[in-house]
């Protein structure tokens, strides 16, 4: 195919930032970091602040100043003149903080939070959301306020039991940072200022000896940790590039490595491969792809950097995807679907776009609930509840199922979303949690208008 | 006599409730899929490779035990949760010779159909080539394969009739408020230690205590009667595309457990070389995620030697749906990767190369003794 060198070949670099600073999340976020931009070392390729550009209302594109061109392209495209000066590069923002920093930072804020962290990381005392949270492990009754945290927190061991009552961990440390008090970060604080003195890629991290996992090398690490890294890393690369024609699924990971801070944050870097989602031809269209990862410990949203070679020239997406809003534009609606596809698999060809928007806006959910112990994909489509195209956009409201590994479940999500070619894909969503009797039934939702995201920095 | 009791179950089943599905008074949620279920007379028009409702894998059944009288036949293994039969397909070539046992089950999770449509294909292609391929030939002289093509019935039926995406068995718990148990973490090995739940809303319910359910319970049985003849034990799965060994339930490695890989390693190029799809091989603690009480482990800990889950395609495009038109490339390059394994098995014990050294290492012993003897 076409020169599989990174240097050679073109890239787009997508990121997103340290938990804190986004006004829809709902957890209990620490002390948010200043967004400046930290250059850390490796393979990292460009770090710029972002724009403030005014976010379009929902549905309303507007047209943004040509001084803003060569940062939107596709805007650009859109409005004005044909020919684009665009560069090689879309950067939206940065900011994956190296892991010294970080401790620095949080080690003492982190600790009231903690607790506060901890019950709602362990949900109820028993059922099924203790599991949930605890990654699909053994669904023992946890003790109030205690970790679920398996043996590594990096490492994909969700089946540890969880202590119940008095009884000790199985297989298992004592619960991190727990009633230590401050006893513990202070102790971690200053091999910590070593680490950070050495950088993130050298060193491995959270040497305080009663810290369960040191840094994990390549050799030690299990292989699901990389892949969940990978595919965290592309379920928000195809969010953010938009593209339902340009959708990309992992092929293998090449090579990876993880550390690990005390507060069991896990920041993986790690090279792979992908290919096209779904190829019509059969054929495998290789793309390269490096991604920082950073895990928060079971929380969702992992803060990801990620910088993906081209597999499609630029106009020739632009192109495939307007062909596709087109044809969707054209479909017959109310649509005459039941579910997509249906239980023999079967996605009829007129329906096939839908699949492929459906398959983009859940990978912004998907990306959200990816932790370093969940992953997702996407199941079916049980229903369309509604498909308008009556402005520009396309707009979509429909309901996926989300299979969750490695607790098998299936998660009803019901998704909306908003698209425009060549625009920022917008998503607001809802999922159920499964109810259960012993515990009150927990939602999770979010949404994201990519421009507003920008605005928050 | 178990046979006729079974076929008059199978018999009751059918009459009643037409179609076979679930006889519930409101009328399930049922997609209107492009295909009716079509009443086809004989095993020549079966299609192997569409996806089929459980009546028509009984009525199959049925039928490759007609038509392949002396090589095929059907076996009653136990009833199910909702009391419908379990069926086995015995195909072992009638000889003297005492037969190691291929055992071979599909189906042990209700949504992934992949993995009962590859058992009939599996089945489709022994019978029909066994006299004329010598690959195949070979296996049947000294080989008997167990194949059940669906393990998980009740679940089976269900995703036919109201949630394609179940998983579990049907059976009843909390007074009705919840159902099903994941039959593949409820075989007695490390039984619900990890990778499992005690809740039965959870997906992976390992169940009310080790093999508590029926259909545990009739494999179970069955196998461990049979396990000083077993010497390999598949269990076909979707989606992954993996080749895993023991264990789940731990990170320690089976005393054979190099030779598993290598052997499941092969097993995966061969695959590879027919459509180009990759698989990967390891332990399941290893490269999956920890279970406990899983067939897979449970066959190697009595001691089955070769023991292994196949997680069939694919890697998430489709996931447990996958299309129908995808069902003749995964059978033919999981179809590779079996008689790969096969291969290897069959030469581990009845190499006839390293038979025939023996023989004429014998003759030259006998010849050397003679001539010494002589002088």
């Amino acid at each position: 195919m076409q020169d599989t060198d990174p240097r050679n070949q073109v890239s787009d670099t997508f990121s997103t930032g340290v938990p804190g600073s986004k006004s829809q999340r709902k957890s209990p976020e620490p002390t948010p970091e200043p967004p400046s931009p930290t250059v850390t070392r490796g393979w990292r390729v460009q770090l710029t602040t972002t724009a403030s550009s005014p976010a379009p209302a929902l549905g309303r594109p507007v047209p943004l100043p040509t001084s803003l061109c060569h940062r939107y392209p596709p805007q650009c495209w859109l409005s004005s003149a044909p020919s684009s000066t665009a560069p090689n590069f879309i950067v939206w923002e940065t900011e994956v903080p190296s892991l010294g920093e970080r401790k620095q930072a949080r080690s003492e804020t982190q600790r009231i939070s903690k607790s506060k962290q901890r019950q709602r990381a362990a949900g109820s005392p028993t059922g099924l959301g203790a599991g949930r949270r605890a990654a699909a492990g053994k669904l023992r009754p946890l003790g109030g306020g205690v970790s679920t945290a398996p043996s590594s927190p990096c490492q994909r061991s969700p089946g540890q039991t969880p202590p119940a009552g008095p009884a000790p961990p199985r297989r298992q440390p004592p619960p991190a940072s727990g009633p230590g008090g401050p006893r513990p970060a202070v102790l971690l604080l200053a091999p910590l200022l070593l680490l950070a003195l050495r950088g993130v890629a050298a060193a491995p991290a959270a040497a305080g000896g009663r810290e369960d996992s040191p840094g994990l090398q390549d050799a030690e690490l299990p292989r699901g940790l990389l892949q969940q890294a990978a595919r965290a890393a592309l379920h928000f690369f195809n969010f953010r590039a938009g593209s339902p024609s340009a959708l990309r699924v992992l092929a293998a990971v090449l090579e990876g490595r993880a550390t690990v801070n005390p507060k069991k944050e896990c920041q993986v870097d790690l090279v792979f491969t992908t290919d096209h989602y779904d190829p019509e031809d059969g054929e495998e269209h290789l793309g390269k792809c490096s991604a920082r990862v950073f895990f928060r410990n079971q929380k969702p949203r992992p803060a990801i950097n990620v910088t993906c070679t081209r597999l499609i020239e630029k106009n020739k997406r632009q192109q495939e995807d307007y062909l596709l809003y087109k044809h969707m534009k054209q479909l017959k609606t109310p649509l005459d679907v039941v579910s997509i596809p249906d239980s023999h698999g079967h996605i009829d060809p007129s329906l096939k776009p839908i699949w492929d928007l459906a398959f983009l806006g859940s990978s912004y959910v998907m990306w959200e609930k990816t932790t370093q112990f969940l992953h997702y994909y996407m199941a079916q489509i049980s229903s369309v509840n509604q498909w308008r195209t009556n402005d520009d956009a396309i707009d979509f409201d429909y309901t996926v199922l989300l299979h969750e590994f490695s607790t098998q479940e299936i998660i009803p999500c019901r998704i909306h979303l908003v698209w425009y070619p060549g625009k920022p894909l917008k998503v607001k969503y809802y999922c159920q949690e499964l109810p259960t009797p012993e515990e009150a039934s927990g939602t999770e939702e979010g949404s994201a208008v990519v421009p507003t995201e920008l605005n928050n920095f | 006599m178990k046979p006729l009791l079974g076929t008059l179950y199978l018999l009751g089943i059918l009459v009643p409730e037409g179609l076979g599905y679930d006889g519930s008074p409101a009328q399930p949620r049922r997609e209107v899929v492009g295909e009716t279920v079509r009443p086809w007379r004989s095993l020549d028009t079966y299609s192997y490779t569409s996806y089929h409702p459980m009546e028509e894998i009984y009525q199959w059944m049925i039928q490759i035990s007609e038509k392949y009288k002396g090589v095929a036949t059907m076996h009653f293994l136990g009833m199910t949760y909702e009391t419908r039969p379990m069926y086995y397909l015995k195909i072992s070539q009638p000889s003297n010779n005492p037969k190691k046992i291929i055992w071979m089950d599909c189906g042990i999770h209700a949504r992934e159909w992949i993995a009962p449509a590859f058992c009939q294909w599996f089945v489709k292609e022994i019978l029909q080539n066994y006299e004329d391929n010598p690959r195949i030939g070979r296996f049947l002289r000294n080989l008997d394969f167990y194949v059940l093509p669906v393990l998980n019935i009740d679940g089976y039926i269900y995703t036919w009739t109201t949630d394609r995406l179940w998983r579990k068995s049907r059976s009843s718990h909390n007074n009705g408020t919840c159902f099903g148990t994941d039959l593949n973490r409820n075989f007695n090995v490390a039984w619900c230690k990890t990778g499992a739940s005690e809740n039965c809303h959870n997906l992976t319910f390992c169940g009310t205590g080790p093999v508590s359910e029926p259909e545990t319970k009739a494999v179970s049985r069955f196998v461990e009667s049979k396990k000083e003849n077993i010497v390999c034990f598949l269990t076909m799965h979707s989606y992954g595309q993996l080749i895993l060994t023991p264990y789940g339930y731990t990170k320690n490695k089976s005393s054979n457990h190099e030779e598993l890989i290598q052997v499941g390693q092969k097993a995966a190029n061969a695959l590879k070389k027919k459509h180009g799809t990759n698989y990967r091989v390891g332990s399941s603690a290893d490269i999956l995620y920890t279970t406990s009480g899983s067939s897979r482990d449970w066959a190697r800990d009595i001691g089955i030697p070769f023991s292994y889950t196949f997680e069939l395609r694919d890697n998430g495009t489709y996931g447990f749906v996958l299309p129908a038109s995808q069902i003749q490339a995964t059978c033919e390059e999981t179809m590779e990767a079996v008689l790969s394994v096969l291969d290897d098995v069959y030469e581990k014990y009845w190499d006839s190369d390293s038979a025939g050294k023996v023989t004429s290492t014998a003759v030259g012993l006998g010849l050397l003794v003679s001539f010494m003897s002589i002088l």
